[in-house]
């Protein structure tokens, strides 16, 4: 059957009165729908359809009008005349992705910018997930997500040695507990039900993953599991053990390639943003930004949230992105001891749209739970509702029943840049000749950064660009280093050289104030810049005793007022003026 | 070799420098700040002393007083001082501290834990919503206004009703902010009747008793708080959500004793103050590790603080001389019209009374208070009123203890 005729029998079916339109596999749907949970499913559907390659999802919604917005700026006058010179390839947007294609493409002799909305990279999703590096089993077979997890996880030792920055394979326990198919265990007898959870489904597990090309798999029952994870549930049945699962720090990973790439001499713009392209034809000419425009020979959109918006200026619609909010539970440090792996307790029937999330180490020591999974309209909507903390809670305790849940220590939300094909999108517009798309980049995304960095490059290829060695590329570059993790000698040392080693201005984690400086000088100049590059304020207290006090040093080392003092962007200063009767 | 370390320069923690030291003994004091005071130095609204010296004094006042004691001995002080671990082998307390200077081991044979304690934050009490600019806790504005004369925004709202956001919102009222709202989930305030009176009502600060701030909302400052009254039990009431708008919003919401450091050598921790388990002399469960002040629990006055360092001075005494002798075990539990007790144990048979800090779960006129084991009250006395704003002191001679193994506080 063709598309058209599949799109039309689910569309059929529906109550709404919708319109739809197939080009080279992309289905574009037009109409209005009362419910954002309709423009949800309704895109997922046809996207589920075998055969289609993208979904543009134009439907409106009743009381909130159009879902996607159009662009992020008005364009004004004058915003072209700037020229901020040529590139032969420009990036747009400043994430994981984004910044390990830029480092990808340094490697090479030719010009590279990367433009980004945001003061500072890794703003988006790539700041606000749990740092797993997936091990391939989840996604199905044919998609690109398995095929680039399989390779982007293996190659997680060697990018996180050159550029510094902790990983560690962990390993991944997925557990079978006697909830695991809770709603069929009334149709199957006991005994049966227990066999099939024990001795069958493990090995269904392990025969998928295999068959997704993870290697080592173990099945673990009795004693074996809690051998590898003392303190997990006492009902769990049987247990898969898959040792290439990992962990990282997704901004720290971010910050490092940006850092590295900037080295290599690629230019970084930010705050800066996209506000449409100059077009020649089939291809583009320039990227036209808020401060200028950028001359190119090709473009990669890597705009994560917004690369849906993005590809629309450049004529290059053939996704909307649906935004899937996700909320994780951090935990106090000094419960490092309770999990060693990463934690998941398989559920039949899954979440649709999650792999359900779990309970993960950090690479810092924190025990992190969650992500939840959630569809929301509104693409900057990292909110959390109180109720969500609780939900949290509730569904990942039975993997850990006695764990102290009262030892979190902070809560956030990321933002998914789901598409509705669920799979990630790496191929040449359809309809501009040197335009890119790395979109719909979701789980497991950060597992596959590296190879979605090659894969990208060989799509490049493929279009065109020409890549020439360039032998003064230096792939390695250090982070800052950490009093914390010095021993006596090492920290003595360092003090007698420079006394601000020996200034702890962050007592929760052990910062230094030579650390806050370091980040200064690699070009953090707000507090949580300063934050993400030296986990100062991520400690228990959360920024209570340090906030004043690093705020002063970036006061002192910018050499401006400690009321213009950012948290992060503009208009987000922390204090207000001068008290009373100090005003000159 | 020092006789003992004293880790926190507050003043709990100059109080037992200065007493130990005046007894002969080889006083280090280790302070992570770059002057001593502790918390006190940012104070500097008065009702300080007036207990221990008969007048009322600021909190820089006030902590001059213990600073000059300190210094008038001989007690070897480091500022600047972060304590990296404290551990105890084959008797011995061995501290490692990092300065500007070094790191430094120091090798003690007793230790006296005066850390005080953290002010709780926006995660601990589940606050929903956006995580942007302008929100803070009340020691960080009060650090703000009276450190570097800066405001912490124009329109402001206060979460809590006890002591500190008092102080606070009548400190911000009188540097001139634009709005202030004080919210709460208890009925009454939780602080002392004559703060509520000095600077909420003197100043018709508007208070919202049964509030809480549910959101945070403003991707990049503090833009607006959701309110939402509360019930009894702190529930949220659906229907009464509240949009008030306001650019930052100030956190005094509790303090959490900083006991983890103390756990972290082997120390139990009572879950009801949070603080470490002690003895009557202040002795926790790890023999010859002290804990003195705020740490222990949130006392009222500074002053009732500061006095728990004259007896562990003494504590710290006996147990350098060896003549500490173990033998009486007797464990001290609130009653249900009681929230916390301290000291949690009786130890030692000498001295003839000791001093009791309970804080009562009820409040009450004329009230009953017992000290029952087994059902049996072995002492009691009348006062005039209790609350659980207010902690109470009581002294319990040791005769009537002896032979009992858990004694009870409670109020009737």
């Amino acid at each position: 059957m063709r598309i058209d005729a599949k799109v039309n029998r689910k569309i059929k079916g529906l109550p709404y009165d919708i319109s739809f339109e197939v080009k080279d596999n992309i289905v574009s749907l037009e109409g209005k729908v009362e419910e954002y949970s309709d423009w949800v499913k309704i895109g997922s559907e046809i996207g589920d359809i075998e055969g289609v390659e993208g979904v543009i999802n134009d439907l409106e919604c009743e009381g909130k009008g159009s879902i996607v917005p159009k662009g992020f700026i008005e364009k004004s006058e004058g915003d072209e005349d700037v020229k901020m010179g040529g590139y032969d390839v420009v990036i747009i947007g400043g994430g994981i992705i984004g910044c390990a294609l830029a480092r990808e493409l340094s490697k090479y002799q030719i010009k590279v910018a990367l433009v980004e909305k945001e003061p500072d990279v890794s703003l988006g999703q790539s700041r606000a997930n749990n740092g797993m590096v997936h091990p391939g089993l989840a996604p199905s077979k044919d998609s690109l997500k398995r095929s680039l997890n399989i390779k982007g996880n293996e190659m997680y030792e060697d990018l996180c040695e050159e550029l510094d920055v902790p990983f560690k394979r962990v390993g991944s326990l997925i557990l079978i507990t006697s909830r695991t198919m809770e709603g069929y265990k009334k149709y199957i007898p006991d005994p049966i039900y227990k066999f099939f959870l024990k001795f069958i489904l493990p090995w269904i597990v392990k025969k998928k993953g295999e068959v997704n090309g993870v290697k080592d798999i173990e099945i673990l029952r009795g004693t074996e599991i809690h051998e590898e994870e003392k303190k997990v549930t006492q009902d769990v049945l049987s247990a898969v053990k898959i040792p290439s699962t990992g962990i990282v720090d997704p901004y720290q990973l971010t910050i490092a390639l940006f850092e590295n790439s900037e080295k290599n001499g690629v230019d970084f713009y930010f705050e800066t943003k996209v506000v449409d392209f100059v077009k020649l034809g089939r291809s583009v000419k320039g990227v036209i930004t808020d401060k200028g425009t950028l001359g190119c020979e090709y473009v990669v959109n890597a705009a994560g949230l917004y690369s849906d918006v993005v590809a629309e200026l450049a004529g290059a619609r053939e996704y909307t992105i649906h935004p899937r909010k996700g909320v994780e539970l951090l935990f106090n440090k000094r419960l490092k001891g309770w999990v060693d792996h990463c934690l998941a307790e398989l559920k039949i029937p899954s979440h649709p749209t999650s792999k359900g999330g779990g309970i993960n180490p950090t690479v810092h020591g924190n025990i992190i739970w969650g992500p939840t999974a959630e569809e929301i309209a509104d693409r900057n909507d990292t909110s959390v509702e109180r109720e969500k903390i609780d939900e949290i809670m509730e569904r990942y305790s039975s993997i850990l029943p006695d764990f102290p849940k009262e030892g979190f220590i902070r809560y956030f939300a990321g933002v998914r840049a789901a598409t509705f094909t669920e799979d990630f999108v790496i191929r040449p517009a359809r309809d501009v000749r040197n335009f890119l798309h790395v979109a719909g980049i979701q789980s497991p995304g950060i597992a596959s950064v590296p190879a979605i960095a090659e894969y990208s490059i060989e799509r490049l290829k493929d279009m065109g660009l020409e890549l020439d060695e360039d032998e003064s590329f230096d792939g390695t570059r250090s982070s800052i280093d950490r009093a914390a993790e010095m021993d006596k000698e090492v920290l003595e040392r360092r003090i007698e050289k420079d006394s601000r080693w020996g200034n702890i201005v962050c007592t929760c984690e052990m910062v230094s104030e030579a650390e806050i400086l370091d980040a200064i000088e690699r070009g953090a100049d707000s507090f949580d810049a300063v934050k993400r590059r030296t986990r100062a304020g991520m400690g228990e207290c959360q920024e209570s005793y340090c906030l004043l006090r690093i705020s002063e040093i970036i006061s002192r080392e910018m050499d401006i007022p400690l009321n213009e003092v950012r948290k992060e962007w503009r208009d987000s200063e922390f204090f207000d003026g001068v008290v009373r009767g100090e005003e000159p | 070799m020092k006789d003992v370390v004293v880790i926190g320069g507050g003043p709990s923690g100059l109080a037992v420098s200065s007493e130990l030291a005046k007894k002969g003994y080889d006083v280090v004091l280790l302070e992570r700040n770059d002057e001593l005071g502790g918390l006190l130095q940012q104070c500097i609204h008065d009702g300080f002393g007036t207990d221990l010296f008969g007048e009322s004094l600021s909190g820089p006042e006030f902590a001059d007083i213990f600073i000059s004691r300190v210094r008038g001995e001989d007690v070897d002080i480091k500022l600047e001082a972060y304590v990296r671990s404290v551990n105890k082998e084959e008797g011995l307390f061995n501290i490692v501290t990092v300065t500007p200077k070094s790191v430094e081991e120091l090798e003690a044979r007793s230790v006296v834990y005066a850390i005080g304690c953290r002010e709780r934050n926006q995660f601990e009490i589940k606050i929903g919503g956006t995580r942007p600019s302008g929100v803070y806790t009340a020691g960080t504005v009060q650090r703000l206004i009276n450190l570097y004369g800066i405001l912490p925004g124009k329109d402001v709202v206060i979460l809590g009703g006890g002591d500190v956001g008092m102080i606070v919102a009548r400190h911000l009222f009188l540097e001139g902010v634009n709005s202030i709202l004080m919210v709460y989930p208890e009925e009454f305030f939780s602080g002392l009747p004559r703060n509520a009176q000095q600077c909420i009502l003197d100043f018709d600060i508007p208070y919202r008793p049964r509030t809480i701030v549910r959101d945070i909302l403003g991707d990049k400052k503090v833009k607006a708080v959701e309110l939402v009254d509360v019930d009894e039990d702190w529930e949220p009431i659906p229907g009464t959500e509240e949009i008030y708008h306001c650019d930052s919003v100030i956190l005094s919401v509790g303090l959490v004793p900083y006991s983890e450091k103390l756990e972290d050598l082997g120390a139990r921790v009572d879950k009801k103050t949070s603080g470490p388990m002690i003895n009557e002399y202040f002795e926790t469960t790890v023999d010859g590790a002290f804990s003195v002040g705020n740490l222990i629990q949130i006392f009222d006055y500074v002053d009732d603080a500061v006095k728990t360092s004259f007896t562990a001075a003494e504590g710290v005494e006996r147990y350098l001389e060896n003549e500490s002798k173990k033998d009486l075990g007797i464990e001290l539990k609130p009653g249900d019209n009681v929230r916390t007790v301290t000291p949690q144990r009786v130890d030692e048979r000498t001295g003839e009374k000791f001093s009791v800090f309970f804080r009562p779960a009820i409040e009450k006129e004329d009230p009953k208070v017992e000290v029952m084991s087994k059902g049996e009250v072995l002492e009691s006395c009348v006062k005039r009123y209790v609350s659980p704003s207010i902690l109470e002191e009581i002294s319990i001679s040791k005769d009537i203890l002896l032979g009992e193994e858990e004694v009870i506080i409670d109020v009737r």
